[in-house]
């Protein structure tokens, strides 16, 4: 593969990445003050900062290694159409099942995707992927802890587990969409896939719930939904209404001095 | 508001680094141990150096009423068992002045 394919492929991975984490990280926050109690509020507004800081890692990396703009431009400037992130991460916050579930599902294919890129060949992407993983192995643990909690609560806290999961699970699937720039030199989305089909599915069947998955004879997880794909799609309605909010004030005066 | 629609309280211990001892900074409210922890490590080591936590049920705290505060009170003079009852800095002082008028005494130095 010639440089200029390997950087083609390198940018789209970490727009992909960024995208992610701005959107969820932006949606994570719009709990901040209607937290379910007063210490997962701020535990949620944390890792909703977490989120901002990995993506503003990320369109870092962006600008000072592979010639794209500044972290405020790329967030702030960009077009819908020019948005790389998946749908799931920026569908609108509906009730706290759904926000634990999509971070549970969310911060699972991190984990795998981040262990695989901590030996990433570009190697400003492996030393981020390893300075991330310490916050990326909290939030999973706290995401872990949520769903079993309201998997084994009530019928109400389940139920609405359960209408969550199958929601979000053709989103999440939409994760792992292969990339339009190549495939990247670190992991393919199918393995990372299998990586998190793997990680996912015992503990939401432990969380008595019902996985829209199965077990092959080989002991693999595989889904029984299609995914869907939304990165580099027309972009969906609720990616643009993210970024009408959270663009508008930029807008208003992209020189002010903040 | 009603203890049953609160979940209970745990009391958080912190620790800044390892062989530190662990310093209670205060109580979360959480459903089980695990989610205590969990709720704990962002409240409480959110900005400060952490190491390790602690959680311990409220109740399982058992505390001496202040209505005995009174037991700690010293019926005597006993400050010979205060550090500052000895007059330690005096003879640091002159102990260093010793090794200075003659450092072959003590080549390791202080």
């Amino acid at each position: 593969m010639s440089d200029h394919t390997q950087d083609a492929a390198t940018i789209d991975l970490l727009f992909r990445l960024a995208d992610d984490e701005l959107m969820m990280g932006h949606r994570n926050a719009e709990w901040t003050g209607v937290g379910p109690v007063l210490e997962e509020d701020i535990a949620f507004s944390s890792m909703a900062q977490d989120e901002l800081g990995h993506a503003f890692a990320y369109y870092t990396v962006l600008h000072e290694h592979l010639g794209q703009d500044n972290p405020d431009t790329l967030a702030f400037r960009r077009e819908a159409a020019d948005f790389r992130n998946a749908r799931l991460t920026a569908l609108p916050r509906s009730d706290w099942a759904a926000a634990v579930m999509r971070q549970f599902l969310y911060d699972a294919a991190e984990q795998v995707r981040l262990e695989h890129y901590s030996s990433h060949p570009f190697a400003p992407l492996a030393q981020l992927a390893r300075k991330f993983r310490g916050e990326e192995k909290y939030h999973l643990m706290h995401g872990k802890s949520w769903v079993m909690r309201l998997g084994s609560a009530t019928e109400d806290s389940r139920a609405r587990l359960q209408a969550a999961l199958e929601a979000l699970w053709p989103h999440a699937l939409g994760l792992f969409e292969p990339g339009q720039g190549g495939e990247d030199a670190g992991a393919s989305e199918a393995a990372l896939c299998a990586g998190w089909l793997a990680q996912v599915c015992p503990l939401l069947v432990s969380s008595s719930l019902q996985v829209p998955a199965e077990r092959t004879a080989k002991g693999q997880w595989q889904s029984r939904v299609a995914a869907v794909y939304g990165r580099y799609a027309e972009p969906a309605p609720e990616r643009v209404a993210l970024l009408d909010a959270m663009q508008k004030v930029y807008r208003l005066d992209p020189n002010a001095d903040w | 508001m009603d203890s049953d629609t609160q979940w209970v309280t745990w009391e958080v211990l912190h620790q800044e680094k390892r062989g530190d001892p662990h310093v209670h900074v205060g109580s979360v409210h959480a459903p089980n141990a695990e989610m205590a922890l969990i709720l704990a490590k962002e409240q409480f080591a959110r900005r400060q150096k952490c190491v390790n936590l602690w959680v311990v049920p409220t109740v399982a705290i058992v505390s001496m009423p202040y209505d005995d505060a009174d037991i700690f009170e010293a019926g005597t003079d006993k400050s010979y068992r205060e550090a500052w009852g000895y007059k330690v800095r005096e003879r640091v002082r002159a102990a260093r002045e010793l090794d200075r008028l003659d450092p072959k005494e003590d080549d390791a130095g202080e």
